[in-house]
């Protein structure tokens, strides 16, 4: 671990080689290859959203459309609240993730740089929370939520929500890889311990924020359950829960399901590809001269 | 060890700003419940379930409110998940004030009022036999009935040049209808014969239209083992299901009947009433029909209650609720509300008007209502024995009778076994 | 890097921390140095662990010792539920078929998470913002859809894949009254599914690696195979462990996929232990029931994450 690392310039001149037009079509083959098996699926489901209804279930089967139509959003639109619940959900999903990163970056990172018998015994107390399945807890968990007083409330939806194990893991294995010479050098420089985590860790591991972040949006985008159980007030409502009450009991109306689930997605689409722009572009390794 | 004041300002501001949205978030949310002020309410709150876009409670509520001076918040629960909903509203003390609930539940059965003045009123006219009643006390009754009934493909038909009946008093047997549908089938090339939904509300006709009584229960309250008729009824379902007459995907392994028969390769389908909206919409490929069921010799279907409407006993809000309760189901009003949510009506006698634009849709309804007069009073006994389970304090998961025909139909045991099966299952669940 | 050699001792640090020379290798008899930062940095997530975790298992856990329905009052009858349980063949089917399913999906996952990740993070592939979005579209796609994709895809009667067999000439096979071939199409849908998130973990941790091993490396003489299992594999391990981990929890309860999938047919060959769980004893109003299957759930999972630990710790010596 001798030299810094060189500066980007260099880097990247490298790059323009001349054995690297076979590197970059054999690369760009496999990867499109695999964008093709994993698109294909998704395709369908985004073309039948413009698909009338009738022609959903046709046979021969199509994949393209014979007429497009945005009938199925324009019914999703107008089913049920759109924009009220989609603003409920986002900012469900905004203080959750907000809370979550905050919960998971300060304990992956104890559970990483700190060596107590119970930091040990907390993990696994941790990990245990993804080993018992959802619906088992729901009920109990509402005992408990009800006696809490947080009926009924979108906070009932947040504060249970914050604990994940995935999240603080995440953070554990990221510091992990720091090396701990950066936290004697910061011990030594006469920075407390909060202060090392809050002003060199954190902003490290700014990937891990954003890739929880992503994380944490998704699943409070998709809760059901647990927001349909708490909340009785229609102006509180989430997004899942409108795009639900478009399956009815005994039938569903499929192209209007189909527009509002695309619809739904957009959202998360678009956070996506704004964070993980960043974390793509992140120089990590800056921080780190070894 | 000392945090540095700066840090730990930083830190604070980021958890107290946390905090803040957070008990902001919770005053906004059941701030809104405690109107405890009102003497007399003037808001009551109704739970229903529909995926359809509701005209039917939402003209009603504004004429109530013009009215009484009250207001109605219709709420629309998902389907999925709304009995555990009303569930935890229980469990939390905050129960609607109505609602047309997908069944009752032994945890807040107590907490109804009693809805006899609205049962028992002449004017009304309610078909007795679909409330649900204990010891004299009126604790639901329902918004529609359903039956389940016989969908055919019409351009295929018309294709092969097999002519369907159209009386029900005058239906044809299994036997004929699968040989029409075979001569339609070869004829037009289709794949299938018929798909038939998949649930144990479902294979009751079949078992009835066969002279089979499926699966009864007894003045023990244990369900009592079928009678032969019931297991020949099902051995010749299973045979039926060999994927050239039916799918055996359908019962064997939950394929969608409903998508398989709107692809236009199956020549019928058996569901129920419900389709016909979604159908008048969605198909619009093929001509579709609603024909008679068949009757082997008995004219059955399978009658059971739509949404039950129930009146809970919310303190102040109890008045108005009961009063919303009875608006709805004055004869004019309901009407109105059958007449827009496209509902079989449970009281006798209206001239029901349906808003569907199709020729084949309003045929359709006029077929069920014909076909529920005309039904063998057994077609409502799997929705009664439901109800006597229900007030007795027990529920049974039909996913039992679902995965035991679904062996049956795999081949992987006989009909004898799958009763056995099933009726042993079903007293064990009933304790 | 920090010269070691300015690590002299300083009295007037704030709190009185001595001089942080070699501390790792003293005997730890200065662990209450560092108990009040770890317990402040883990407080939120203790007090949640308590609140919404450990309190309502105990309360399930409870149950599992009742007859509990769900209504009323809850008569303790002791390990009546487990010995009924231990005693049930269809539990022990629905586990065996959850563990050829999770040993079938985790490695899948592991590999198509890896390499698409792998390849996004990769100088040469082109075009990875649009790829980026179609790895990334599955995850995102609720279960009830992804049943309906997949089943229009495998369809027995009308899918797209017998459609294609047939026009060229073959059978079409029976994907979803087979019970192979049904589980196939599962293990298929819930790769497809979990790809992304375990994509996005490798991306965010081989952003990690630093360039200057593959520097060294490629001046070395490496070829990009070699690279990658000298250098990232072993640079990105405590990720894949915990990858791994995750993914074996989480595919070990599926439940929402396989519902919409195939239900857990034909008949109930297919049925995971969840969906297991959730028939015999939510379903049937039996909780007590359900409890102890659940609890007999997470001992398993317990004795798997220990395994892959013990696995992990191993493969690092």
């Amino acid at each position: 671990m001798a030299l810094a690392t060189k500066p980007p310039a260099l880097r990247r001149a490298k790059a323009g080689k001349k054995g690297d037009v076979p590197r970059k079509i054999g690369a760009s083959a496999v990867m499109w290859l695999l964008a093709a098996v994993y698109g294909i699926p998704g395709l369908w489901f985004v073309l039948s959203s413009f698909k009338p209804a009738g022609d959903l279930f046709s046979y021969p089967l199509t994949l393209l459309p014979k007429n497009w139509t945005v009938s199925g959003y324009t019914q999703a639109w107008t089913h049920f609240d759109f924009a009220r619940y989609f603003l409920n959900t986002l900012i469900v999903a905004s203080v959750t993730t907000a809370l979550t990163i905050v919960a998971s970056a300060a304990a992956g990172y104890a559970m990483a740089k700190y060596n107590n018998w119970w930091l040990k015994a907390f993990a696994a107390c941790i990990l245990a929370t993804v080993m018992l399945p959802g619906e088992t807890i729901l009920a109990p968990m509402f005992v408990v939520v009800r006696d809490l007083g947080l009926y009924n409330s979108l906070s009932g939806i947040v504060v249970p929500s914050v604990i994940t194990a995935t999240g603080t893991f995440m953070f554990r294995q990221f510091f992990v890889t720091v090396p701990n010479d950066l936290l004697e050098a910061a011990r030594i420089d006469g920075s407390s311990e909060l202060r090392t985590f809050l002003r060199i860790m954190v902003p490290l591991a700014r990937p891990i924020i954003l890739t929880l972040a992503i994380f944490s949006f998704q699943w409070r985008w998709n809760d059901y359950l647990w927001p349909l159980i708490i909340l009785n007030d229609p102006k509180q409502f989430t997004l899942q829960i409108g795009v639900a009450s478009i399956v009815g009991a005994e039938n569903v109306n499929w192209s209007v399901l189909l527009g509002a689930s695309v619809l739904s997605m957009l959202p998360l689409i678009a956070i996506y590809l704004v964070f993980q722009k960043y974390v793509m572009s992140a120089d990590i390794n800056a921080g780190l001269k070894d | 060890m000392a945090i540095s004041p700066t840090v730990r300002t930083g830190r604070w501001r980021w958890l107290s700003a946390g905090l803040a949205a957070v008990l902001t978030l919770s005053a906004c949310g059941s701030g809104s419940d405690d109107k405890g002020g009102d003497s007399t309410a003037k808001n009551i709150t109704f739970w229903f379930s529909t995926s359809a876009q509701d005209q039917g409670y939402q003209d009603l509520a504004k004429e109530f409110q013009a009215k009484e001076g009250i207001s109605v918040e219709i709420v629309n629960v998902p389907y999925d998940g709304y009995q555990d909903k009303l569930k935890a509203a229980a469990q939390a003390n905050a129960l609607p004030d109505t609602a047309s609930a997908p069944g009752l539940d032994t945890l807040w059965i107590n907490k109804l009022q009693d809805l006899s003045s609205i049962a028992n009123n002449a004017t009304n006219n309610i078909n007795k036999d679909v409330t649900i009643a204990q010891e004299g006390k009126v604790l639901a009754i329902p918004s529609d009935v359903t039956a389940a009934g016989l969908y055919l493909n019409k351009s295929l038909f018309d294709k092969a040049k097999v002519t369907i009946p159209t009386d029900p008093a005058k239906a044809w047997t299994w036997d004929e209808f699968l040989a029409a549908a075979d001569k339609v089938r070869t004829a037009t090339k289709a794949k299938y014969d018929l798909v038939y939904d998949r649930s144990a509300a479902r294979i009751r006709p079949w078992i009835y239209t066969h002279g089979g009584k499926g699966f009864q229960l007894g003045d023990d309250g244990k369900f009592a083992a079928p009678d032969p008729a019931t297991v020949q009824a099902l051995t010749d379902f299973a045979k039926l299901n060999n994927d050239v007459t039916m799918p055996k995907s359908v019962w064997a392994a939950g394929a969608d009947p409903n998508a398989l028969f709107k692809s236009g390769q199956v020549v019928a389908y058996y569901s129920g009433v419900w389709q016909v909206a979604d159908f008048a919409e969605s198909i619009t490929n093929f001509e579709w029909v609603s024909a008679p069921t068949p009757a082997q010799p008995v004219h059955a279907t399978d009658i059971n209650l739509g949404g039950l409407v129930v009146a809970f006993n919310n303190d102040k809000k109890a008045d108005a609720a009961k009063k919303w309760v009875d608006f709805l189901f004055q004869r004019d009003n309901y009407t109105k509300l059958a007449s827009a949510n496209g509902y079989l009506p449970v009281e006798k006698g209206l001239t029901l008007n349906y808003p569907f634009k199709k020729k084949e849709a309003l045929d359709a309804f006029a077929l069920y209502v014909k076909e529920m007069e005309l039904a063998d009073p057994i077609s409502a006994s799997g929705a009664a024995n439901n109800t006597k389970l229900l007030l007795a304090g027990k529920t049974v998961d039909d996913g039992l009778v679902k995965d035991e025909m679904g062996k049956l139909v795999n081949g992987q045991q006989d009909a004898q076994k799958t009763v056995d099966n099933i009726v042993k299952g079903l007293n064990q669940q009933i304790g | 890097m920090v010269d070691s050699a300015q690590a002299a001792p300083r009295s007037d640090i704030a709190g009185g921390e001595p001089a942080p020379t070699k501390s790792r290798r003293r005997p730890r008899s200065r662990h209450n140095r560092y108990t009040a930062t770890p317990l402040l940095l883990i407080s939120v997530n203790l007090v949640l662990f308590l609140l919404f975790f450990l309190w309502p298992a105990a309360i399930g856990l409870g149950y599992s010792f009742t007859s509990y329905t769900g209504v009323g009052d809850a008569p303790w009858v002791g390990l009546d539920n487990y010995e009924r349980l231990m005693n049930d063949s269809a539990f022990y089917a629905a586990l065996l078929r959850t563990l050829i399913f999770t040993a079938s999906v985790v490695p899948l996952t592991f590999v198509a998470s890896l390499g698409t990740a792998y390849l996004l993070v990769s100088q040469y592939a082109k075009g990875k913002t649009v790829a980026r979005v179609i790895f990334f579209l599955p995850w995102l796609i609720s279960p009830i859809i992804a049943g309906v994709i997949w089943r229009w895809l495998f369809g027995e009667n009308f899918g797209l894949v017998n459609f294609i067999i047939i026009e060229l000439g073959g059978k079409p096979l029976p994907w979803q009254s087979n019970a192979n071939l049904s589980l196939i199409i599962v293990i298929i849908a819930a790769t497809w599914a979990n790809t992304a998130a375990n994509m996005l973990l490798f991306v965010a941790a081989l952003k990690n690696v630093p360039t200057s091993y593959y520097e060294a490396a490629e001046l070395d003489g490496a070829n990009a195979w070699q690279k990658f299992r000298r250098i990232t594999l072993p640079a990105i391990a405590p990720t894949s462990f915990i990858v791994l981990l995750l993914s074996t929890l989480g595919n070990m309860k599926e439940y929402g996929l396989v519902i919409a999938v195939n239900e857990g047919g034909p008949g109930t060959v297919n049925n995971l232990i969840v969906q297991y769980i959730f028939q015999t004893g939510f379903k049937r109003t039996q909780i007590g029931y359900a409890s102890a299957a659940s609890f007999v759930l997470l001992v398993i999972l317990v004795a798997i994450a220990v395994l892959q630990l013990l696995a992990s710790r191993r493969k690092e010596s």
